[in-house]
Formats: structure tokens, C-alpha cells, sequence
């Protein structure tokens, strides 16, 4: 039985009779489909990927995805062909190359140089200023020691 | 006639602009207090003409007179009436206007409601105020008037976009507005205080709330817009890195990194110049945004009306406002050195800073990313997109990086921390937040952002709740009563701590939200025909029919489809396929299901001629998070606005 | 604030205004055609009038035009006269050939257009929109030009008219059909 009820589904996507009800569900392609679609940009929108879009453009895009996920291209393949027909444009991410560096690194070089220059800053301010006087008290119970922090902490 | 009242009036409201802005150079020139009063009769007037000038508009639009540009161009004779307001604010002209009322109605409050105890910073407040206000009436009068006939009048409007044809559409505007507009009191204060140079703490005590207010705003106009997005265009996310919503969340970010800074500077009398620097980036951002959305630079390929001259206008004009501020700051900053004294480098005072600074490059994330497109076509001549996969790499680790500051900073003391207080505090909520990434590992979750998500929730949750627990066990211990009533007093006993606490927490939980709805998203998309299904999760959706529905204003085909958790019928959910009249426009209604804080989400994109219909259903868990946490963030502001005041506030 | 703060800031600042000044200029039909120099696509489909079959290889070592365009499209009205004139200009030219593409239409619609503002050159359909994305179509109209070895030479985003036609027919289409190197 576990090895006939696959052949039967197979049958059923074979030879769709009318009216029959039937579990539809994703096939390998469509997954393939999504995968690839979310890489690529709706060309006329702002900044939306073409399987999220509802642009017709959009929609042409994911057919000839699908005939060439069908076809048997392979998604890297796919994403070279849009490519080569859009440019870096038609990708989500601009590549990492050249000057693009400069968006994929330089958030995180401004907050190295800003916390470098920060710190450094912080410890000037703290050697140039005088150390409190340190008095000698009495020690604290435990609970009035809670109630004084937590009146210092505003 | 109407709209004439209305166009009238709003001119006038330029020239008392004009009038309140020299009456404010008058009152400092010959220091006579009558002339900061004139000016303030001035604001007060404009706010009234800008009245009956929005009143006209929308008057317009409610008796449908298409004889005015404007209506005709955003709304029809089908409209509903309700979104008929939201078409007032549809539209380019529109919404100027009402960010400029909402201008001149903040600007009045702010005058009348600081007069008796700030009569020195007056007249800046009434001329920088009257300068902006002037800026948008010149830009609305001469160039995008919502106020000019159509010569012939049509028989009937075009249409309001489908899109904005939603309950969000109708608050969304004017919240964002309130937002970015709210932003300009203390900036205007901020102002006054570098030009009068009376530099201390004065300008930051009274903006407090108004900052405060304006930042509620700006969250609550931001959240609504996601939760448009979600089940309005279809595809079941609410944030897409697109340039409007980044124009938005830009001044947010600078904005609650000065909420955040001023404290420094209200306890310690420091950082004076870095506030003022702050403020007058958040008001900027709020400018530069108006800008990006307004004159076109952004928009995409193959729009081929965009009109330059427009565009020049509010560059002129956003770069005087900001040229003025900056300039002001950078002549007069050397009267501000203000005495910086630091006792420690782990101390209360330094993690603000190190705030600021994470605030600051998720900010210049953001500004980045939005620019560099602009960037690489006028400066290469070539054109790339930057799009949500850029910001989950690199935003997503600055944002990380502020929540885990969120759990560390509110409980180190000012000036010193010591070891001892340092393991006291954070060893146990490291410890969590290990652990509770540890089982996530476990469990078999590997995404690096959502394990160092968890992490961070851990951290932070922890060291809220055991602060907070231990001081509400020691309330209701010396109070005697239940742990709940030691809470309640713990909270009220500072209360402006703890609203911003409860801030917090509900950053984390929409940070949860975040997390477990893209994480853990599923979704499929299949065609089916009726009596067919399928299976998500463990819900497995019917087609029971697919039948024709009619709306006052549109058409559609509505999928009913049967959904059922194991055998048992949980719903149905009925997505449409509209089509709207007037414009032809299709758009996808989505249908929701809401179950254990998750929404089930279905969309019906297509329907065949021969009655094939595509479906896509999208099980979010914990959505609701994230609206949720998104509501308790309001909850804590909104206790910290109408929190009793103590006597030195 | 120190100096270098203060120099900093006004960097900052003026640099962000010469770009957003220079953006507001900025022609969005200036896309960067990445497949200016490549070799053109094959490509064929049903003749929007006839019905019967067209493809890009009957027109081999030919000038060929190619013009995407549909029948909702404002800015295709806009150029049509004036690419009928460009047709009348060189079509007594042997090695010249114009085709209009029609792009996301429906035949009923795109006929009636043609019958209506005239139509002197053959139309193929582009029946899934398959052809405009091989051409990297971003939407209509666009112009093509491909030169005798198949290789695209030029291209251009929005309608055919004033600057752009004389540009089009002095510059690049008049030198090719001579053999001699267009001018940008």
C-alpha cells in the first residue's frame, strides 16, 4: 500500500478527471520558482521582488522563470539570464563588488571607527576628571541599601 | 465658492507668515514685548485660515464637487464616504496641506501653552515656525494647489487609488504627520536656545513631552503603515525597505536616540551640543523625507511626468530650514563646552553615548541604502537596487547590537558601575538568554538571526523582570500586600522609569513578533479548482466556491475557502479578487484568521476564465506580537505623558 | 565642536544637496542598456494583423528597428506619427526593416489602434511578454536598433520624437545603412 499510494497521486496529477476533488500541493518548480523569484526585482515598481508584486510585468517574469526551471536551468543560470537582460538592477542586493563595497561595509566601519573614537573620548573625559572624594561610611543594611539605589535610578 | 473661501484663506495665512515672521525679528530688534504678542495673534490667525482651508477642501469633497482639480482627481461619485476623508490627504496637494495645518496647530498649542513661562524663547518659536509654515504655503500656493478649478468640470471624479481605499488610509497620513510635525517644537526651542544662547536645560525639560508625543505619533503612523501593507497589498509581510517607509523611519530612529540622550543631559547637564545635534537631524530627516517622497528623485523607471521644477522648489527650501539650523549650530557651539565629567567608562552616561551611536548608524543604514541608488545613477550613470536582503545583513546586527544595549543600559548606575553591581545584575539574564538559545539550537533552529534574536530577548526580558520583580517584592513587603499591589506601587512610585520600561517591553515583544513571523513563515501557492485543497501546516484549506460579490464601488470574485485544523471546520476565509470601477485597478483582498497570536493568511491572486483559481495561503505565527508590542509601546508612553508631575518637572 | 566636526558636517551637507540637486535631473529614461553591443535576440511570433508567423531571422543582415509599444500606452500615441514618418523616410532603403512589437495587449485592441492612428510597417505580437523581457524590456514605448550582423547598437526608453528622432535618424540609423560607425 505505502508504495502504490504515491503511484496513485502520480495518477491523479497524470490524468485530472473532471470533477474529481483532489489535495493539490506545491511542486519541487513552484518552490524553485519562489526562490528564484525572490531574488529578482520588479523592474517597474519600487522595490519589490517580482514574486511578491502584482505588476503584470511581474508576472510575465515568473512565467519565464518557470519555463526555465521546467527546462531544466538551474537557478543560478536563471538569475544570470535576468541579468544579462537587466543589468544589477533586476537583483535585489546590489552585487558585492567594487564600488558597492562601500554600502555592504561601511555601516559596520562607521560603527568600528564611531565606537573606536567614542571610547577613546570617554576615557579622556574620565582621566581629566578629579576622582571623588571617598568617604568612609557606615555599612548599609541590605534593604535600605535596595531603596537607595532604587531612588537613584531615575 | 467653497474652495475659493478656502484658497483665500490660505493666502492670507501666507502673508501672516510673511507678517509673523518679521514681527519676530521686530520683538528681538527692539525688544518690545507687543510685537512677540502681534506675532503670536499671527500664528493663532493662520491657524484658523488654515482651518476653513482644510474645512473647504474637505467640504469640497463631501458634496463632490469636481469642479475642483483636486476632488475630481482623487475621488468619484462612488466613493464611500468614509474614505472619502482618507481622499483628502490621497493625493500630493492634499496631504501638503494637512501637514502644514497640522503645523500651524502645533505651532499655536506650543505658543499659547509655553507663553506665560518661556516669554524669551517666543519670538524664535513664532518666527522659525512661521519660516516652515511659510515654506509649505508658498510650495502648496504656487506649485501643487489643492484649490484650482477644472475648466470644464467633469461628470464624474476619477478614483481614489484602490489601495489607500482603507480604514488604515484614513489615520495613517495624519499620524505620520503629527509625527514628523511634532518633531519641529523642540526643534524650534532647540533653536531659540542657540540663538538667544540661554544654552541650559531649560529648552530640554519643556520639549520633553512635546518630543515625546511627537515620537508616539511617528511609531503609531509607522505601525499602521505595516499593518496596511500586510493585508493590503497581499503578499502577507509589512515592511519592505521601500524608500517611503525608510523616509519614515529615518527621523524615528534619530528621534529615539535623542528621547534617550536628553536624560544625560537633564541629570548630568552634558552632551548639550550633541542634543542640539540631534534634534536638528531628527527634524531634518523629517524634511529630507518630505522631499524624497515629494519631488520624485526616487521614483521608479518609466515614470515619465515627474516635474523638476517642483522638486527644485522644496530642495531650496528643506536646505534653507536645514542650512539655517546647521549654520546656527556650528557659529555658535563653541559658547556650549559644556563641563564633561565622566567618573567611569562603565557607567549609565557611556552606554547612552554608545545608544546614540548604534541609533546613529542604523540611521546612516537606512539613509544609505535609500540613497545609493540616487547615488550610483548620478554619480556612474549606472542603476542597482537595494532591497530587503541588504538591510536583513547589515541593519539587522546594528538593531540587534541596540536591543542587547536595552537590556544592559537601564540598570547600570550613573557615573561608576562596580564589578559587584555588574555580575549582580547581569549574570542571571546572560545566563537566560544563553540558555533559552541553547534550546532554541536544540530544537533545531539554526538561523543565525533568529538564535542571536533570541539571545538578545533573553537578555533583555530577564534583566527587566528580575529589576522589576525584586523592587515590587520590596514594595509589597514594606507595604504588606500582594506582589501585584507592590508592582503597582513600584511602578507609580517612578513612574517615568517605569513607562519607559514598559517601552521596552514592548520593544521585545514586537521583536519576537519580527522574529517568529519571518522565521518561521510558511507559505504556498497552488492552483486549484472548487471542491480541491490543500495543506499548510497543519491547516488544510477547502475551495468550497468561488461566487461573484459586489461592493458600492467595486466588483469581485471572492474564493470561500473551508479551513480545517484536523477534521474540525476552524473558519472560512474568504479572499476577493477585486476589481474597482471608476479605474479598472484590480487589486487582491487578503482574508485573515487569527489563532494562537498567528494569523492564517490567504490571498486569491487569479482566477482563469475556466474557474482555476491561484491561491496563497501564509501561516505568520505570533504576528499579533507585533502589533501587540507595538500597542504596549504606546501604553508606556502614553503613562509617561500623563504621568503626575514631580516638582522639579 | 572642533573644527574638523564643524568641516565634517558641511562635507556632509553639501554633498547630500549637489546630489539630490543633480537627481532631480536626472533623466529616469537613462537606464544603462547592458545589452547595447550584445548580440540581439532571436526572436519571432504571430504578425499582429495577419496572424501569420514572423521571425527575426527573415530579416537577417538588415538594419532592423524594433519598437515595443502598446495600445493602453499614452506615450506610444504620442510617437506613433512620427515613427510612421521615420518608416517613410528610409523604407525605400534595401536594407532597412522596421517592426513594431506589441507588448502585453490584447489583438482586438491592438488592430483597432492600428487601424485607427495607421500603420505602414509589420507588428508581431509578443504573446507572454517572453520577447519584451529577452530585450530587458522595462515597459513601452522602447526603441531598438540592431545593426546588419545582429548586433544591438542602439536604445532608447520613452517615445521617438523631436531631439530624439533627429538623433535617432542622423546619428545612428543614416550612418549604419551607409556601413560607416554611428555617432553617440
Amino acid at each position: 500500500m505505502s508504495r502504490l499510494l504515491p503511484m496513485i497521486i502520480l495518477l491523479c496529477f497524470a490524468f485530472p478527471i473532471e470533477g474529481l476533488a483532489k489535495t493539490v500541493d506545491e511542486t519541487e518548480i513552484d518552490e524553485r520558482v519562489r526562490e528564484i523569484a525572490k531574488h529578482l526585482r520588479c523592474t517597474v515598481c519600487q522595490t519589490e521582488n517580482i514574486w511578491e508584486s502584482g505588476a503584470p510585468l511581474a508576472h510575465q517574469m515568473r512565467d519565464v522563470v518557470r519555463e526555465r526551471v521546467t527546462l531544466g536551468h538551474s537557478n543560478e543560470d536563471i538569475l544570470i539570464y535576468f541579468h544579462s537582460r537587466y543589468g544589477d538592477y533586476i537583483m535585489m542586493e546590489p552585487p558585492k563588488h567594487g564600488f558597492n563595497w562601500l554600502i555592504w561595509l561601511g555601516p559596520f566601519l562607521l560603527l568600528l571607527g564611531g565606537g573606536v573614537l567614542l571610547a577613546r573620548e570617554i576615557k579622556g573625559w574620565v582621566t581629566r576628571t578629579p576622582a571623588p572624594p571617598t568617604e568612609v561610611l557606615p555599612p548599609l543594611d541590605e534593604e535600605s541599601r535596595r531603596r537607595i539605589e532604587q531612588e537613584l535610578q531615575p | 465658492m467653497i474652495i475659493e473661501i478656502g484658497h483665500f484663506s490660505v493666502v492670507i495665512a501666507l502673508v501672516l507668515s510673511a507678517f509673523g515672521i518679521v514681527s519676530s525679528f521686530l520683538a528681538l530688534q527692539t525688544r518690545n514685548v507687543d510685537w512677540v504678542r502681534v506675532g503670536r495673534i499671527a500664528l493663532t490667525l493662520i491657524f484658523i485660515l488654515l482651518s476653513i482651508g482644510m474645512g473647504s477642501l474637505i467640504y469640497s469633497f463631501l458634496v463632490r464637487d469636481f469642479s475642483v482639480h483636486y476632488v475630481a482627481a482623487t475621488s468619484n461619485s462612488q466613493l464611500p464616504l468614509f474614505y472619502t476623508v482618507a481622499a483628502v490627504w490621497g493625493g500630493h496637494e492634499g496631504s501638503l496641506l494637512l501637514w502644514v495645518f497640522i503645523l500651524s496647530a502645533f505651532s499655536t498649542i506650543a505658543v499659547w501653552l509655553h507663553w506665560r513661562t518661556q516669554p524669551a524663547i517666543m519670538p524664535y518659536l513664532i518666527g522659525m515656525e512661521c519660516l516652515i509654515i511659510m515654506g509649505f504655503l508658498l510650495l502648496i500656493l504656487f506649485l501643487s494647489s489643492p484649490f484650482d478649478r477644472l475648466i470644464p468640470t467633469p461628470a464624474d471624479g476619477k478614483d481614489l487609488n484602490p489601495l489607500l481605499q482603507d480604514p488604515a488610509m484614513v489615520m495613517h497620513p495624519p499620524m505620520l504627520y503629527m509625527g514628523y510635525v511634532g518633531f519641529s517644537i523642540p526643534f524650534s526651542f532647540a533653536m531659540a536656545a542657540l540663538f538667544s544662547g540661554r544654552l541650559g536645560e531649560e529648552w530640554i525639560k519643556v520639549t520633553q513631552r512635546w518630543t515625546i508625543f511627537a515620537w508616539l505619533c511617528l511609531t503609531t503612523g509607522i505601525l499602521m503603515g505595516g499593518y496596511w501593507a500586510y493585508y493590503e497589498l497581499g503578499w502577507g509581510g509589512y515592511w519592505g525597505w521601500d524608500p517611503v517607509e525608510n523616509a519614515s523611519f529615518m527621523p524615528w530612529l534619530v528621534g529615539t536616540a535623542f528621547l534617550h540622550s536628553v536624560m544625560v543631559q537633564e541629570k548630568r547637564k552634558m552632551f548639550k551640543v550633541w542634543n542640539l545635534f540631534l534634534i536638528i537631524v531628527t527634524f531634518s530627516l523629517s524634511l529630507i523625507g518630505t522631499f524624497l517622497v515629494r519631488s520624485g528623485v526616487l521614483t521608479s523607471v518609466h515614470t515619465f511626468a515627474t516635474d523638476p521644477e517642483r522638486g527644485l522648489y522644496i530642495l531650496i527650501f528643506v536646505a534653507t530650514v536645514i542650512g539655517i539650523a546647521f549654520g546656527a549650530l556650528i557659529l555658535r557651539a563653541h559658547k556650549l563646552k559644556s563641563q564633561v565629567e565622566m567618573d567611569s567608562m562603565v557607567s549609565r552616561e557611556s552606554v547612552f553615548l554608545f545608544n546614540n551611536l548604534f541609533f546613529l548608524v542604523a540611521a546612516a543604514t537606512v539613509f544609505l541604502g535609500t540613497l545609493y541608488p540616487l547615488m550610483v545613477e548620478t554619480w556612474q550613470g549606472s542603476k542597482v537596487t537595494v532591497g530587503p536582503p541588504y538591510y536583513n545583513t547589515v541593519f539587522m546586527p546594528v538593531a540587534l547590537g541596540l536591543l542587547f544595549m536595552m537590556g544592559v543600559g537601564p540598570y547600570i548606575p550613573w557615573r561608576k558601575a562596580s564589578q559587584a553591581s555588574i555580575k549582580k545584575n547581569f549574570l542571571v539574564p546572560l545566563a537566560v538568554g544563553l540558555v533559552s538559545t541553547t534550546v532554541l539550537f536544540a530544537l533545531g533552529i539554526h538561523s543565525v538571526f533568529a538564535l542571536a534574536g533570541t539571545f538578545v530577548v533573553g537578555f533583555a526580558g530577564a534583566a527587566i523582570a528580575i529589576d522589576f520583580g525584586k523592587i515590587s517584592a520590596l514594595y509589597s513587603r514594606r507595604e504588606s500586600s500582594s506582589l501585584l499591589k507592590g508592582a503597582f506601587s513600584a511602578f507609580t512610585s517612578n513612574q517615568r522609569r517605569y513607562s519607559g520600561i514598559l517601552t521596552h517591553v514592548g520593544v521585545l515583544v514586537l521583536v519576537v513578533g519580527i522574529i517568529a513571523s519571518t522565521v518561521y513563515q510558511t507559505e504556498k501557492v497552488v492552483s486549484l479548482k472548487v471542491g480541491d485543497e490543500f495543506v499548510i501546516d497543519e491547516y488544510r484549506m477547502k475551495l468550497e466556491r468561488i461566487h461573484e460579490v459586489r461592493g458600492k464601488n467595486w466588483s469581485a470574485q471572492e474564493g470561500v475557502f473551508e479551513v480545517y485544523e484536523g477534521d474540525h471546520l476552524l473558519t472560512k476565509l474568504r479572499p476577493q479578487k477585486r476589481v474597482y470601477d471608476a479605474s479598472q485597478t484590480p487589486t487582491t483582498e487578503s482574508a485573515i484568521y487569527a489563532k494562537n497570536m498567528g494569523h492564517i493568511f490567504l490571498t486569491m491572486p487569479d482566477v482563469s476564465p475556466e474557474g482555476v483559481a491561484v491561491a496563497r495561503g501564509v501561516i505568520n505565527p505570533l504576528i499579533l506580537w507585533v502589533w501587540g508590542g507595538g500597542g504596549i509601546m504606546g501604553l508606556g508612553v502614553l503613562l509617561n505623558i500623563f504621568r503626575p508631575r514631580k516638582k522639579d518637572e | 565642536m572642533t573644527r574638523t566636526t564643524q568641516i565634517t558636517i558641511l562635507v556632509v551637507l553639501l554633498a547630500l544637496l549637489s546630489l539630490f540637486y543633480q537627481g532631480l535631473w536626472g533623466d529616469p529614461r537613462h537606464i544603462p542598456p547592458v545589452l547595447v553591443g550584445t548580440q540581439a535576440p532571436i526572436f519571432q511570433g504571430p504578425d499582429v494583423e495577419s496572424g501569420e508567423p514572423l521571425s527575426s531571422e527573415q530579416f537577417k543582415g538588415k538594419v532592423i528597428l524594433v519598437n515595443f509599444w502598446a495600445s493602453w500606452c499614452q506615450e506610444c500615441k504620442v510617437e506613433h506619427e512620427d515613427l510612421l514618418r521615420l518608416h517613410e523616410e528610409f523604407k525605400d532603403h534595401p536594407e532597412f526593416v522596421m517592426l513594431g512589437i506589441n507588448y502585453q495587449d490584447e489583438v482586438p485592441k491592438a488592430r483597432a489602434y492600428l487601424k485607427q492612428y495607421g500603420s505602414s510597417f509589420p507588428h508581431m505580437r509578443d504573446v507572454k511578454g517572453a520577447l519584451a523581457i529577452d530585450f530587458g524590456v522595462y515597459g513601452v514605448p522602447e526603441t531598438f536598433v540592431i545593426d546588419q550582423q545582429g548586433v544591438i547598437r542602439h536604445k532608447w526608453i520613452g517615445p521617438i520624437v523631436g531631439d530624439v528622432y533627429t538623433n535617432l535618424t542622423k546619428n545612428i540609423l543614416t550612418p549604419l545603412l551607409k556601413g560607416t560607425e554611428p555617432t553617440t
